[in-house]
């Protein structure tokens, strides 16, 4: 298959996002609530505009691509995310590039997802 | 370009909410913010105002002690606004009711009314827009009722929203973005909130100047700094040295003109 020229492919934006949850996460899990939390508020037609994917998901950090002019819509959906696998969960996006190596080398390199204390969470 | 300094102004930490002050401030840190106001509900009110955290850094990150008045009586809202006007930097109102909104936009000590509608219709209207920009009260907005409601209820309170939006930019009321958080589950990133505020119509930089400069000015007026004079006077630099030169001078002054017969 011939690839599409660089010039065609569609712009796109790489978000560092990281996960703040009360239990661990599985990349698929992720991807499920998130579609559904994108789809609940903006609606299947503009979901696929955005072209929202999850790149990479790993130990509470992650890389979710979207469309270069749907930045603000896709950072409104993964605000209205809630809850993932019935655990509640925020995801934080420590920032925004053109390309994944960037995302990576800025944002993800030598952190650690921050994380609640698990014992104050208990009424 | 100067950075700005965001605030989340309604959040409420145990025992109403579930975490502690501390946990809300270390999240908060992380997210980007520069301060925190803590306006618990008055009706839930452990015996006197909650716990903050001071511990002296105020410059680092601010802990503003707030309060969240619930009251259906408007004459005894007044009274509610008298007695803690003195004792917190943030004094907002629990909307409802026309007579609530009402009582909250004509009194001038009240800083924030919020959630003015909590049904269509029933919320602010251009009466009460053109009383709260007379008295400088700003429109507290939550994000946190955009989180957790879905589909028929979401939509009813975007539209709203938006409604009170275009309302409060005519009559050029401030308006106030807030998580209204219980938990830590409820904060958002300063640019998370401001992404939820353009669904319903805020320009970036409105809902950025909603989330810090407009927090920003209510906290000078309710807590002047150290140079602090008279309304719109303030000494900024050389405070101390300033006002004694002030005193040196003036006593001469004062000699000399003594001597004059």
């Amino acid at each position: 298959m011939k690839r599409l020229l660089p010039s065609l492919r569609p712009r796109k934006r790489y978000l560092a996002i990281e996960l703040i949850s009360e239990d661990t996460t599985t990349r698929g899990e992720l991807t499920r609530e998130i579609y559904f939390a994108a789809c609940s508020l903006l609606g299947d037609v503009s979901v696929s505009e955005c072209d929202i994917k999850v790149l990479g998901f790993e130990n509470g950090l992650g890389i979710i691509q979207c469309a270069h002019t749907k930045l603000s819509e896709t950072r409104a959906a993964l605000a209205v995310l809630t809850q993932v696998n019935r655990k509640r969960a925020t995801v934080h996006v420590l920032g925004v590039s053109g390309t994944v190596k960037g995302a990576t080398e800025k944002f993800l390199e030598g952190r650690v997802a921050f994380s609640i204390n698990p014992l104050s969470l208990k009424p | 370009m100067v950075k700005r300094e965001f605030y989340d102004f309604g959040v409420h930490p145990a025992p109403e909410g579930e975490n502690s002050p501390e946990e809300l401030v270390a999240l908060a840190k992380h997210l980007g913010y520069s301060g925190l106001a803590f306006v618990p509900h008055s009706d839930k009110l452990s015996p006197g105002l909650p716990f903050i955290p001071s511990d002296g850094d105020f410059e680092v990150f601010k802990c503003i002690r707030g309060i969240e008045l619930v009251e259906e009586n408007p004459s005894k809202l007044h009274g509610l606004i008298g007695k803690f006007r003195k004792k917190v930097d943030v004094l907002a109102v629990h909307g409802g009711s026309e007579k609530v909104n009402r009582a909250a936009v004509e009194n001038s000590g009240v800083d924030i009314l919020n959630h003015p509608s909590p049904e269509m219709g029933r919320g602010l209207n251009q009466v009460l827009a053109k009383a709260a920009g007379e008295n400088e009260v700003a429109i507290g907005l939550s994000l946190s009722a955009l989180l957790y409601s879905r589909g028929f209820r979401r939509v009813r309170l975007l539209s709203e929203y938006r409604a009170t939006l275009e309302l409060a930019r005519k009559y050029e009321v401030s308006i106030v973005l807030s998580s209204d958080a219980m938990s830590c589950f409820d904060l958002r990133a300063p640019r998370e909130m401001a992404a939820i505020a353009e669904l319903f119509g805020m320009e970036e930089d409105e809902a950025l100047a909603s989330l810090s400069t407009v927090p920003t000015g209510i906290l000078a007026r309710n807590r002047p700094s150290a140079g602090y004079v008279r309304p719109g006077v303030e000494v900024v630099e050389g405070f101390e040295e300033g006002i004694e030169e002030g005193i040196e001078e003036g006593i001469e002054e004062g000699i000399e003109e003594g001597e004059l017969p």
